[in-house]
């Protein structure tokens, strides 16, 4: 039976202030800085079935919102009280989404049934594996992405299991921190515990646990109405990461968004295979699994704010996720820099919904700017320093609603920079610039956020820069409703100099003494024709300098004279700028533009066709020869057939792949 | 005859508090606040002091006065046309902020707009390095180019905020220079001089914030001089400040940044004095207006303090006495949403109209209403016969609801209570687990116009057994200015790891701030009395992002005692994060100095406590638990040091209602406080 709405709503409120208060205590005795600068951690409170239920939205990751504990907390097969479970395998439940993120869960008993699971996770800063941090688009397995643990009791009916805290301190870099943090979360969860058991003294057992089933139906209610509003139909959306591996080629993430009455379904048929990296999103196929629906819980979230955010939220939606994908890759696929691929599916997700509500959501994602480390030696001292910079961030995507946020925004919006004088005073580089970057927006009616950019030199030999997440060279935030694309990101050593290299998509380089480095995400994409949008904004663009002269003239058609607007040689502009503008909703990069000419979707679908019927330890190298044999033919509008000719020839190449395909039968 | 006056202007109401330095006596007043024309209400307060209590304006020998002039100015945006002065390459200081929006799930957040817009932001051409040395001097030409667009730009103040002048402000005093030679005219500030922290973000906002109030702080104070003196007042006017001190006003007119939470910490001090007095010195302040709480924490008497507060849409880095705002006061509005549930604000019916009962043209439900419904509000005028309270009023409003909710009228004004005040706890309990306050080791002091009146209900969901209510509870933030110190704060960064060769610049450093603080005391303030210095630092563990603030013995930073400071250090690690680490490198990022000057202070004197039952004038109907039952009605005025009585009661004054609930036992001590203690448990120490 429902229990009443107004005690639900205060037996909510008690629930947040618990799940508040386990975050509280993580931020105050955590060590790693993952934890206090970045709050890349979770905490809250879930059912015994493993649905969350409360968690704190004031600090915190925002990624996991409705994360379902349900696969992990049942691969332990008895739960005693004063247990306390570890767990930070990628392939073991599918609750852990890389190995550095240390999940953790306690169950809260009442009368000697569990009532709840405190639960909650940590990003460590180092597990060990090939790389310090343990984290690089290049590793291929997960055994290389440091120690994994599955679901194991670090306490045995309140007993620390000393063994394993032994076992893992041997096999990470920086033990201390890994120790102190797991500390922080043990208070963590015996916080919720103590307060669960407040609660359930306050309200009674059966209050607690019917009211806790209300709050995710509350939520699904509340999904449901939201998703009303949405209009019926078929959303498609392709993204695309420049690089699906070191120089590599593109990787595609493709979604076919479903809106059906109160449901929706996420189709990501079509999307790239299995790949030779590590971006892949380790879901184990399961359609809900929280990765998955990041971009859908924005989606929600800002369509209505009141929206209650925990597991109900998810059950109208569902995922289709093919197996053998970099949405749902088999074992042992490294998925370290999962965030990657989790960045292009939000990305998706928001071309899809931008379909559906033009005028409600941001256009483009935020996307394209690398998390910045350095390590140097210090001139004065000898000594060796490493550090995080800052986080070069991206402008978010223009709306319906106005220009998108400068900077950083959306999808990016919980990131904090380092200031430059921290930045100097801590690590012996000197920062030029760091800033806007004028013109990088993609124009529109609504121009999309600048990006930022920074310029700075290093002193010592043998610097090591890493620039984890460069993406967005090719493949930039694209614009709606007539928008424009946002311009590239870059990564350029000594610019503006005989020496000048383009880094591309690099993520870690070596530099020497007096290099200088330039960083710049890639701009929000734009809103709505460039041609509409109101030429005394422009000029006020140009008078703040987010917009140059000669930028106003090219994206805008606005030509400013001595600081004024010309306005016969605007209207001329203009009328030039209606008349060539096609009728696409969506603005695309010059570089996805090129690219879609040969790859067009009817090509790039059967490509993922084809690959499907590959198994899954031949798709990647399959997936490179394809794409040699298209490149061979240089030409635009290939057939697809071009690509089964293809198939077939490397059938004959390598007969024992023959076997295989055809053993799987058609796909 | 000789008075002293506290006078605190909000946004409804501006309050007086009277002292009777002679018979000890306090008064009691409000008066409807006049922001079309400040300082009238100060002289409409100063005429019906001297009409209902017959204080002369020339026997008013300390006049202080708290304001929110300067949030407001923030708020509203209606501060002074900026121009930023800023290092070559780095212009979008203030347009970048930290990066961060406010609402990091919300798609379209954005962070609000700066005060100073980029098209007022000019690059300087030079360059400090991160340890002072001039890497390129300031070029004069880029400093004339600068100044020419601020002109072009109608430009009405300059802040000059550089980067890396927290270690050497020559390049920003240069800069300054350059201004004032080429704009006599035009203000300028740099940051340097505003307060003196590494973090270019965070320097800068804090002097943007400064500059951008001064002009209207300063010629609102001029209108408050002008007032008194017309007024026959002989008393120079002091200014609360943001860290609970006080100052003259004239010096309120340049030290802007230094008065901008000026209303808020006046009602700090005062709770924190009712704290000291009642004994109960580990108090939660709670103090509901009509829109929103302001939660101030009170360890051993004395309130917190922090950096990093939020004016309106910013923060601002200069030490202010800690007060978090949560959006729910009696004014809250109450709602059903689409998908049936009960909601109590964040929307308010504010001032105007006010909640229903108030009978100025509410007519949504508010919590006051649901109270008034209840039973408890309505028994006596408000606001010192300010409102006239219409129960029936209410009762329709709560009533547009009840339908909806299938519930009588009583009971959804019980639905509305209960509603809004788990709201409360759950932002009071999200600040205590922050600062680390356990529940059962504090009382609620409780203020404001609504704070009283909601007190009980929250305690019974916070757990805390023990409730203080002022003897003015609608009244204590202009008590709070009545009774602060002489305070100014004065830092250094120093940004260097403890160890013996950084110990003799460490007590250079504090012997220069102790020399600033000597100066502003004596000279800028003409305080003759005693002075203290209160010495502590910004420090860290080398590598750790976020400093923490450790108070520093002067013997040990005189005798270089590197040993007792690091101790410190790991002192208030280990109290705040609840683990030390010694072996670790210990850095001090800044040196900070509190200069205070002794005020005078009113004498509140203890009366005898004579145990007695209180007489009620009468037997009410009040509605709880779903029933009605009779409960006691009291006059304040009527109740004396040593009564004694048990709710359900209400306690009606002419500031506030207090509604004592069932379960709880209330007394009154010696201060005339009603202590409200929760029957069963023993209630928290009182040291007394």
């Amino acid at each position: 039976m429902p229990i009443d709405k107004v005690t639900l709503q205060i037996l909510s409120n008690h629930c947040q202030a618990a799940a508040g208060a386990m975050a509280r205590t993580l931020m105050r005795t955590a060590h790693s800085t993952f934890v206090k600068e970045s709050e890349d951690f979770t905490c809250g409170l879930a059912t015994p079935e493993g649905k969350t239920f409360a968690s704190p939205f004031d600090f915190g990751a925002t990624w996991f919102v409705g994360l379902d504990y349900a696969r992990g907390l049942s691969l332990i097969d008895r739960y005693d009280e004063g247990d306390v479970v570890i767990c930070n395998d990628p392939y073991s439940g599918f609750v852990c989404t890389h190995s550095p993120d240390m999940h953790i869960w306690k169950p809260v008993f009442h009368d000697g049934e569990p009532v709840c699971f405190a639960v909650g996770h940590v990003h460590n800063t180092d597990i060990g594996g090939a790389v310090p941090a343990s984290l690089s688009r290049q590793l291929t397995e997960v055994h290389q992405e440091g120690l994994r643990l599955p679901p194991t009791k670090l306490y045995r009916k309140g007993e620390l299991n000393r063994e394993l805290v032994d076992i893992v301190m041997a096999n990470v870099r920086m033990p201390e921190q890994n120790w102190g943090d797991l500390k922080a979360q043990y208070a963590s969860v015996n916080i919720g515990e103590a307060r669960v058991r407040e609660i359930v003294a306050r309200f009674g057992v059966e209050t607690f646990r019917e009211g806790v089933a209300d709050l995710l139906d509350l939520a699904e209610a509340q999904a449901r109405r939201v998703i009303r509003s949405i209009p019926d139909g078929e959303y498609f959306f392709a993204d695309f990461m420049d690089e699906d591996s070191p120089d590599g080629y593109p990787a595609r993430v493709a979604l076919n968004l479903v809106v059906k009455g109160d449901e929706i379904v996420f189709d990501y048929t079509g999307s790239d295979p299995q790949l030779a990296s590590s971006i892949h999103v380790p879901t184990g196929g399961d359609e809900r699994h929280v990765l998955m629906m990041v971009g859908a819980v924005y989606v929600l979230y800002t369509l209505d704010p009141s929206i209650l955010r925990n597991c109900g939220l998810l059950r109208p939606l569902r995922c289709i996720l093919p197996e053998g994908s970099i949405v749902n890759p088999r074992f042992p696929a490294a998925v370290g820099m999962r965030s990657l691929g989790v960045a292009r599916l939000m990305s998706t997700i928001f071309g899809a919904f931008a379909q559906a509500l033009p005028d409600r959501l941001q256009g483009g994602p935020g996307s394209g700017g690398p998390l910045l480390n350095v390590r140097t030696t210090d001139n004065r001292t000898g000594g060796s320093v490493m550090a995080n910079i800052s986080p070069i961030t991206a402008g978010a995507g223009a709306s319906a609603a106005g220009d998108g946020s400068e900077g950083c925004g959306a999808n990016q919006a919980f990131f904090k920079n380092t200031p430059a004088e921290i930045n100097e005073a801590d690590v012996p580089i000197r920062i030029l610039e760091y800033g806007l970057a004028p013109d990088s927006a993609g124009a529109g009616k609504h121009r999309g956020g600048l990006s930022t950019t920074m310029l700075f030199q290093v002193f010592a030999p043998h610097t090591v820069l890493t620039a984890r997440n460069r993406d967005r060279m090719v493949f930039t935030p694209w614009g709606v409703a007539g928008g424009a694309a946002g311009k590239s990101s870059e990564f350029v050593l000594n610019p503006g100099t005989p020496g000048e290299v383009d880094l591309g998509n690099t993520d870690v380089v070596t530099v020497e003494p007096g290099d200088i480095i330039r960083v710049t995400a890639a701009g929000g994409g734009g809103w709505g024709p460039a041609h509409e949008r109101e030429p005394g904004v422009v000029l006020a663009d140009v008078e703040g300098g987010f917009v140059t002269v000669g930028g106003a003239e090219r994206d805008y058609g606005v030509a400013v004279r001595d600081g004024a607007i010309d306005e016969a040689a605007t209207a001329r502009r203009r009328r030039a700028m209606a008349t060539g503008a096609g009728n696409e909703f969506f603005g695309h990069s010059p570089g996805r533009v090129a690219f879609e000419k040969v790859w067009t979707r009817p090509l790039y679908d059967r490509l993922t066709d084809l690959l499907r019927r590959v198994p899954v330890n031949w798709r990647f190298f399959v997936k490179h020869r394809l794409f040699a044999a298209v490149e061979a033919r240089g030409a635009d509008d290939v057939d697809p057939d071009t690509l089964d000719d293809a198939l077939a020839a490397l059938l004959d190449e390598h007969p024992q792949l023959r076997e295989r395909v055809e053993a799987a039968g058609p796909a | 005859m000789s008075y002293r006056v506290g006078v605190d202007i909000g946004g409804t109401f501006t309050d007086f508090f009277v002292f009777d330095e002679t018979t000890l006596e306090t008064r009691a007043l409000k008066v409807p606040s006049r922001p079309d024309e400040p300082g009238a209400e100060v002289l409409e307060g100063i005429r019906q002091l001297e009409a209902r209590f017959g204080v002369a304006p020339g026997e008013i020998a300390h006049f202080s006065h708290g304001t929110t002039v300067g949030v407001n100015t923030v708020i509203q945006r209606k501060g002074a046309r900026l121009c930023h002065f800023a290092t070559e390459g780095f212009v979008d200081v203030l347009e970048l902020a930290r990066l961060r929006t406010p609402d990091v799930y919300d798609l379209l957040s954005k962070r609000p707009a700066p005060l100073i817009p980029r098209e007022r932001v000019f690059p300087v051409t030079g360059r400090l390095a991160s340890d002072g040395g001039e890497l390129r001097p300031v070029d004069r030409a880029s400093v004339e180019a600068a100044v020419g667009k601020a002109r072009a730009a109608g430009a009405e103040g300059v802040v000059v905020s550089l980067l890396n002048a927290y270690r050497n402000p020559a390049h920003e005093h240069e800069v300054a220079a350059l201004v004032r030679e080429m704009a006599p005219d035009l203000p300028v500030v740099c940051s340097t001089d505003v307060w003196s922290i590494i973090r270019e973000y965070e320097r800068t906002v804090t002097a943007v914030i400064h500059a951008y109030v001064q002009p209207r702080v300063s010629h609102y104070l001029t209108s408050l001089q002008n007032a008194l003196r017309e007024a026959g007042v002989p008393a120079e006017p002091l200014i609360t400040k943001s860290n609970g001190g006080v100052m003259s006003a004239e010096m309120g007119k340049t030290a802007c940044a230094q008065m901008i939470m000026s209303g808020t910490a006046s009602g700090a001090i005062g709770a924190s004095r009712i704290a000291a007095l009642s004994g109960y010195r580990d108090a939660i302040g709670f103090d509901v207006g009509g829109t929103s709480a302001d939660v101030a924490f009170i360890a051993d008497g004395r309130p917190q303090y922090g950096v990093g507060e939020t004016i309106g849409e910013f923060p601002i880095y200069i030490p202010t006495v800690s007060v978090t705002s949560i959006g729910a006061g009696g004014g809250s509005i109450a709602r059903i949403d689409d998908v049936g549930v009960l909601k109590v604000g964040p929307e308010s019916a504010g001032a105007a109209p006010g909640p229903a009962c108030y009978g100025k043209g509410g007519e949504r439900p508010t919590l006051t209403d649901a109270f008034a419904v209840l039973g408890y509000v309505g028994r006596t005028d408000l606001g010192y016969d300010a409102v006239r309270v219409d129960v029936g009023a209410a009762r329709r409003a709560v009533k547009t609801l009840a339908g909806r909710m299938e519930r009588g009228v009583e009971d959804t004004a019980e639905a509305i209570v209960r509603v809004a005040v788990s709201g409360m706890y759950l932002e009071v309990s999200k600040l205590m687990s922050s600062y680390g306050v356990d529940p059962r080791d504090n009382a609620l002091i409780a203020f404001g116009g609504a704070g009283p009146m909601t007190a009980c209900f929250l305690a019974r969901e916070l757990n805390i057994s023990t409730v203080v209510i002022p003897t003015a509870p609608g009244v204590l933030s202009a008590m709070g200015g009545l009774i602060a110190d002489l305070k100014n704060d004065f830092v250094r960064t120093v940004y260097a790891d403890l160890h013996a060769g950084t110990a003799s610049a460490i007590g250079e450093g504090f012997e220069a701030l102790r020399a600033q603080g000597e100066r502003w005391l004596r000279q800028e303030q003409g305080y003759g009395g005693p002075a203290s210095y209160i010495h502590s630092a910004d420090m860290r563990y080398r590598g750790q992002s976020f400093e923490i603030e450790a108070f520093l013995d002067a013997d040990a930073i005189d005798a270089g005692d590197v040993a007792a400071l690091e101790e410190a250090f790991h002192a208030a690690h280990e109290q705040l994060h609840a683990h030390a680490d010694r072996a670790a490198a210990v850095q001090v990022v800044n040196l900070r100095l509190v200069a205070l000057g002794r005020t005078p202070k009113p004498r509140f004197e203890a009366a005898e406590e004579t145990p007695a039952a209180a007489e009620p004038e009468g037997r009410i109907p009040v509605h709880a638990d779903g029933r009605t039952v009779p409960a006691a009605l009291f006059r304040r005025e009527d109740l004396r040091p040593g009564h004694a009585f048990d709710g359900p009661a209400v306690v009606a004054q002419s500031d506030a209602t207090v509604c004592v609930t069932e379960g709880f036992r209330a007394r009154v001590d010696g201060y005339g406080h009603l202590i409200l203690t929760q029957r069963g448990e023993s209630g928290c120490r009182s040291t007394r």
